[in-house]
């Protein structure tokens, strides 16, 4: 049978392939990578392609919306090639570089430095040593004459040596003359020799790298070990996407699928091993003088990339395998560092309050300040943690993917073309929209969304159960088969040529998300029996950090109507724990501490959150009493 | 006053060292301000912090209890003031009259039956409380031994004359019965009576401060095995009685009413007599007296009870069955969706809406929405497809295809794996269903 | 230690709320009854003022009910086909405080009676009483849209109680009352935060907080009582404690749920354990009605003449002042 020829528009790539092929297939194989949340199995309903030309068989069953279907779009998990066909791939079916929030990209941030404090102790150095030559009569062995001048070089008694450098030892001895350079590596009061270079090298080059593994996103910075200094800072997306957008679905991709877990094991360390490629290129340095890793990430990407089973974090009381895991070393887990270079991942609290959490408490010196911090960290699963130098607890809530554009019609992540903020006359309900870039819009990002709702409710677009007010006189208010929808950009100005809009369900979703931190918010202060302005101060981390209205985001109801100076933006906070425990010792073992010591609370035990979730599903409250700051507006 | 969960802590060793069975010190005690545990779990608090928290771990109401063995009725040790602030723990035990001169084996024979059978609970009248009209000791204690032999249930004795009250107590002592009651005039002999044959005494005050003070003469002699009845009868006056005990103990853990409470009807009419039970049911009895004694009179009074003493923390949910909405035929669509109330609801209506009859088959999720049961993995293609063989759905309809929310759309292979049926992706939320089903089912 | 009553002292009172409209006021009625207005828990006169009793109504339909037990004919039987002699009976001999006139005739499904058949209706009603009225329609929200502004319209003036407002069918039903001056009963299903926010939308329409009554739904007896319970107990708290969007006089349709349950209706002969049907059955709407005056219930809808009679003694006695002697 004749090869089909499967033509990719707007990339013009072309790629041939057995009829019946799907197109979801065919565009992997000519690199384009869709986005297909649940492998192919045509539920996410996402991989939406358009057939301009040529011949495929649609299989039904496919979970495909109305809207999409009348647009003529189709999955390309259900699609399949019988002929040449010409395939064009929206921009938003595409799983796209994200932008990554590294910290130099924020625009409100106080810059935390994390450091302070602490001194520059780094998890691994370079040592140079001078033995005396061993005599007759001074006879002690090779390791153990080593041993002794480390034990009082860095006071450290609990010195010890990988076998593979134990086997280098005697010749790097002899041929540096009795002098060495030894790579040592200090975590949890135990030393160890991980590298070995006969004499006193010139250059003692000594790199480590911090990871911040998100569910979506992987941020990493290569650091120098000597002096504390950022090398280079690294972001793309997380490749484990292509199995579930969410925890949950790739816990069960790894639980129920027999290869799953090793899957999504090499998928994160392919994802890790790329940026580290990227992150050593620039300086052109070598792999091998990479001698320690941190990584800060939540309880499932930590069990997921140390290759451990999820399985039991998603069911019933919650319970992970491990908070904190032993470090491991480069070569078991095949990260491309140096192979004898430790591994540490920071501890978690409970299931959904994992390491990134910790290593956000730990640079935001929340555990150290005698005011009562309220630190929050909005991703795809708000988390948050309450207390001071005395007590600390924290909680999650599932506030779902909406402030990162998920499950929203026209969603979208903080990058180029993305909706950030709305303006909308309320006489004309004529609408006027910036997007990041200040180019043509293709989608509306978080903070785009939470001015909308904010803007919507002002204008009175919306009631404040988030009911459009279908007696209002605009064109742009319409109704679809899935209920009203508001144009915010005609197809004319977008860059789909498609209309941009956020429908009534897009809203309930928003109201979910919001009522979920606000309610996360509430249940942690009233399990501490703390009222709201006790609060000293805010820290919000995060990936709509940079662009968030403060003021919108307390009109819409999702933060806490407090004064603005209370509030402070860290962006990615735990990236930078974790580069800071890269370089300090001391902070690793704090780390270590706040893992035992911050309390966990379950907000799914009991009805409280559930109530709080229920009040907070409103305009900004139906207490509006917690919002003075908000009256009467119509 | 009650200590915080963060008072508690600052008492506490803060060394994390989990030997209570709580992950933190913080986590400890909020559990101790809870109620949910006590301080000598903790093997390292100091006697300095044992004394600073001893108080405040202490029960506001002390629990007391009638009879012995499995139908022992315990009182008080209550919390709250009101049910939806956590939930009422011990359900007002009810006593029905029988006076010592009537035919003490028939009313027995009578009361022994006052039990129920309602939505696969058993209720159960709890106790006979024997009130000597005859004023006679010899007769009193007859009627006493009678009950105790008629009954295996628990039994209070009603008389105010000590001398009377002790050949019956005596008698039946090893029953454990309550006796009723320490009065101002009696309390000495009736103290030590209790105090002798070891059973709980009710006292009876006239009036909340008398009552007070009653009590703390009691207590002075020895005694704690006490329940408080402030000696009104008039049904405002009882309630507001009723309501200053339970507030005193709870919110300022003033000792003197730190015990269970019990009211009496006071109506002849057998009905009224059950509204007032029920009003002293509501508010914070821990015992009450009435002459009702027919099996209609007394099964609303006893649901009013099972109803208010319901754990409130349990999320609301739909029975697990399949529902028809509408004149549903064997073509009509089924859907599905979880037990949590108010998912059901919102579906149900918006299946409503659509005008067109189909089937809704609650999944249960022990009462959890969608997504969150879809997460905890207790929604579920297996779950899905046990649910249509229970509701025996393959008889229902003559086809196989089910509508799937559209959220938990990426449980359409195991749904289908698992049952055999078809799985038609709905719209994610119910508000989509009308249209869903008027492109899927319209004739 | 020595006995001092604590007294709860609460920022906010309950609305009162004035149900019909005399001669002076622009309507026909007799007098007016007006609920709400406590400053306390209910019935704990020691702590704050309870100026208004609260009042039971007995419900009328427009139509003969089919489906009633069959214990009601002895009281309705002659009148059931005559909603205004009904209605005269159960204010006459039954001691309703009010009458609730329930529309189910309107009821597609039953007799889908026109907007005009249902004005007639409530005009008879009124013409035969001098009590105030609560309207009720059918429940159908579609049909209630179009028959309860009817019959606002025909009744302007009069200040009827008219219902139910639900969340997602408001605003008709809030613009006819504003417009022809009637209260409103807000209804919302056993939720305080959808019974708060309805209350936010609909006095953002300008509907005044003291022409709306709450009805956060009710449940019989035995069948979820307590969830209705414990939300009327928060409400009343909540507004107590300061919050005006919960400060609405409530109203709990006791005997439409409880004359559902099977506990009411059925017979001694096939549940032979539950006793006598007959006081069973009106003990079971009477102790509904108790259990719901304890959580803050201001105006009572039942059907059973001798429960109306139970609960309305109980209010009485509960009306008594207490005191305590410190």
């Amino acid at each position: 049978m004749e090869k089909a020829t499967v033509l990719f528009t707007p990339d013009n790539l072309a790629v041939d392939v057995e009829p019946g092929t799907s197109l979801l297939q065919a565009a992997n194989l000519a690199g384009i990578e869709l986005v297909s949340s649940c492998g192919g199995d045509g539920t996410c309903g996402r991989c939406l392609v358009k057939v301009q030309d040529g011949y495929v068989k649609v299989k039904d069953g496919g979970n495909i919306s109305p809207r999409a279907k009348k647009a003529g779009l189709v999955l390309a998990c259900k699609t399949f090639a019988e002929g040449n066909v010409v395939v064009d791939i929206p921009s938003r079916s595409r799983l796209e570089e994200h932008q990554v929030l590294l910290d130099e990209q924020l625009l409100l941030e106080k810059d935390i430095d994390g450091a302070e404090g602490f001194s520059l102790q780094p998890l691994c150095q370079k040592l140079a040593v001078t033995l005396t030559p061993p005599t007759l009569e001074e006879n002690i062995a090779d390791w153990e004459r080593l041993q002794t001048a480390i034990r009082s070089a860095l006071s450290c008694s609990d010195v010890r040596i990988s076998m593979s450098v134990l086997r280098q030892l005697p010749e790097a001895l002899r041929a540096g003359d009795w002098q060495v350079t030894v790579g040592v590596t200090q975590i949890n009061g135990c030393a160890e020799v991980i590298t070995i270079e006969p004499g006193h090298t010139t250059s003692r080059e000594v790199y480590g790298v911090a990871i911040d593994i998100g569910t979506t996103t992987v941020a990493a910075q290569l650091i120098d070990l000597v002096n504390g200094f950022t090398v280079s800072k690294k972001g793309s997306y997380n490749k484990q996407a292509r199995f579930g957008d969410d925890v949950i679905s790739r816990i069960i991709h790894a639980s129920e699928r027999p290869e799953g877990l090793a899957e999504l094991h090499q998928t994160i360390i392919s994802t890790i091993n790329d940026l580290l490629a990227e992150l050593l290129q620039p300086g052109n340095l070598a792999a091998k003088d990479v001698l320690m890793v941190t990584v800060a990430a939540n309880t499932t990407m930590t069990h997921l990339f140390l290759g451990l089973p999820p399985k039991y974090i998603r069911l019933e009381p919650y319970i992970p395998l491990a908070a904190a895991t032993p470090p491991v070393k480069a070569q078991e887990l095949g990260i491309n560092v140096n192979p004898e270079a430790y591994v540490v991942c920071f501890p978690s609290v409970a299931s959904y309050v994992g390491g990134d959490i910790v290593s956000g408490t730990l640079v935001t010196n929340v555990a150290k300040d005698e005011r009562v911090t309220l630190f929050i960290d909005i991703g795809t699963n708000g988390e948050m943690v309450l207390g001071n130098q005395d007590w600390l607890v924290s909680a999650a809530c599932s506030a779902g993917p909406a402030f990162e554009g998920g499950g929203i019609t026209y969603g979208m992540r903080a990058m180029k073309g993305a909706i950030d903020s709305v303006d909308i006359d309320p006489e004309t309900f004529e609408v006027k929209v910036s997007t990041i870039g200040r180019c043509k819009a293709r989608g509306i990002c978080g903070s785009g969304l939470i001015d909308c709702l904010a803007t919507f409710r002002n204008v009175g677009i919306i009631d404040r159960a988030g009911k459009m007010q279908t007696d209002i006189q605009t064109p742009r208010l319409r109704q679809s088969d899935e209920g009203w929808e508001f144009i915010l950009v005609y197809g004319a100005e977008s860059e789909s040529g498609r209309d941009i809009v956020i429908t009534e369900n897009d809203i309930k979703n928003l109201l979910r998300a919001k009522a979920a931190v606000y309610a996360g918010i509430r249940s942690m202060l009233n399990a501490v029996q703390l009222e709201m302005e006790m609060i000293e101060r805010v820290l919000i981390a995060g990936g709509f950090g940079n662009y968030l209205n403060i003021g919108d985001a307390i009109t819409i109801g999702l933060l806490p109507d407090l004064p603005a100076e209370k509030y402070t933006f860290i962006g990615n906070s735990s990236l930078k724990g974790a580069r800071l425990a890269l370089i300090s010792k001391e902070a690793w073992q704090e780390a270590q501490e706040l893992g035992e010591k911050i309390t966990y609370l379950e907000l799914s035990a009991g009805n409280d959150f559930m109530e709080e979730f229920m009040s907070a599903l409103f305009l900004p409250h139906t207490d509006m009493s917690l919002f003075p700051s908000i009256t009467n507006v119509k | 006053m009650a200590l915080t969960g963060l008072q508690i802590f600052k008492q506490l060793p803060k060394t994390n060292c989990k030997d209570c069975g709580h992950p933190t010190c913080l986590a400890f005690a909020m559990a101790l301000a809870a109620g949910k545990t006590s301080l000598d779990k903790c093997p390292h608090v100091s006697e300095e912090a044992k004394e600073a928290l001893g108080a405040a771990s202490a029960p506001p109401i002390k629990l007391v209890k009638i009879g012995v063995d499995q139908t022992v009725v315990e009182l008080g040790d209550e919390t709250e003031l009101f049910r939806h602030d956590k939930r009422f723990y011990h359900p007002t035990a009810v006593a029905i009259l029988v006076e010592d001169t009537e035919d003490i084996a028939a009313r027995l024979a009578d009361f022994n039956d006052l039990e129920f059978d309602r939505v696969g609970l058993h209720y159960v009248t709890d106790m006979v409380a024997l009130q000597c009209t005859s004023g006679d000791a010899a007769t009193f204690k007859a009627a006493a031994e009678q009950v105790a032999a008629n009954t295996d249930k628990s039994f209070m004795l009603i008389c105010e004359d000590a001398a009377v009250m002790e050949a019956a107590a005596e008698a039946v002592a090893a029953r454990k019965p309550l006796l009723y009651a320490a009065t101002n005039d009696n309390y000495e002999a009736m103290t030590a009576l209790a105090q002798k044959v070891e059973c709980p005494l009710a006292v009876k005050g006239n009036g909340l401060a008398d009552l007070a003070e009653l009590v703390d003469k009691i207590t002075k002699l020895g005694y704690k095995e006490l329940v408080l009845d402030s000696g009104n009868r008039e049904t405002s006056q009882v309630l507001a009685d009723l309501t200053q005990m339970r507030r005193l103990a709870v919110k300022k853990r003033f000792r003197s009413f730190g015990y269970p409470t019990m009211a009496f009807t006071s109506k002849e009419d057998a009905h009224e007599e059950i509204v007032q039970a029920s009003v002293y049911v509501a508010k914070y009895a821990g015992l009450v007296v009435l002459k009702a004694h027919k099996k209609e009179e007394i099964l609303p009074l006893l649901t009013w009870r099972q109803n208010l003493y319901t754990d409130p923390q349990k999320p609301i949910q739909v029975e697990a069955k399949v529902n028809a909405i509408g004149d549903v035929t064997p073509d009509s669509p089924v859907y599905i969706t979880t037990n949590f109330s108010l998912t059901y609801y919102i579906v149900e209506g918006e299946v409503e809406n659509s005008k067109i009859p189909a089937y809704i088959l609650p999944i249960n999720t022990d009462g959890i929405s969608v997504l969150t049961s879809w997460a905890a993995g207790k929604l579920t293609g297996e779950a899905i497809a046990k649910a249509l063989e229970e509701n025996e759905m393959e008889a229902k309809v003559n086809h196989k295809t089910l509508v799937l929310p559209g959220y938990v759309a990426v449980l359409s292979g195991s749904t289908e794996e698992a049952s055999g049926w078809k799985v038609l992706v709905g719209p994610r939320e119910a508000a989509g269903i009308p249209s869903f089903a008027r492109e899927h089912f319209a004739k | 230690m020595a006995f001092s009553a604590m007294k709860e002292r609460y920022r906010n009172k309950i609305n009162e709320v004035v149900l019909g409209a005399t001669k002076e006021e622009g309507g026909t009625r007799g007098y007016t009854v007006t609920v709400g207005g406590e400053s306390a828990l209910p019935f704990l006169h020691f702590e704050g003022e309870i100026p208004n009793r609260p009042i039971v109504a007995l419900e009328v339909w427009d139509v003969a009910p089919t489906d009633w037990h069959e214990s009601f004919t002895t009281y309705f039987g002659d009148v059931f086909d005559n909603p205004a002699q009904w209605a005269k009976k159960c204010v006459e001999e039954y001691g309703a405080d009010v009458i609730a006139v329930r529309l189910k005739g309107a009821d597609p499904d039953v007799a889908d009676a026109s907007p005009e058949d249902c004005v007639k209706v409530v005009k008879d009603i009124l013409a035969a009483v001098s009590c105030p009225l609560i309207v009720l329609g059918c429940g159908k929200a579609e049909k209630d849209n179009q028959v309860l502004p009817a019959v606002a319209e025909a009744a302007a003036g009069e200040n009827l109680l008219i219902g139910s407002a639900e969340q997602e069918n408001y605003k008709s039903l809030a613009a006819a009352c504003m417009v022809h001056k009637h209260s409103l009963i807000a209804s919302s299903p056993i939720d305080i935060n959808i019974c708060k926010q309805l209350n936010i939308l609909i006095t953002e329409m300008n509907l005044p907080a003291e022409r709306i009554v709450i009805d956060p739904t009710t449940a019989a007896l035995g069948y979820g009582l307590e969830y209705g319970y414990s939300i009327m107990e928060r409400a009343r708290i909540g507004a107590l404690q300061g919050d005006k969007m919960l400060a609405m006089p409530i109203l709990g349709n006791v005997g439409h749920e409880v004359w559902r349950a099977k506990e009411a209706n059925i017979s001694a002969e096939d549940m032979p354990g539950w006793g006598e049907q007959p006081s069973r059955g009106f003990l079971w709407e009477a102790t509904t009605a108790t259990a719901l005056l304890q959580a803050g219930m201001n105006i009572v809808v039942m059907r059973h003449p001798a429960a109306v009679a139970l609960v309305k003694q109980n209010i009485t006695e509960l009306m008594k002042p207490t005191s305590f002697e410190e």
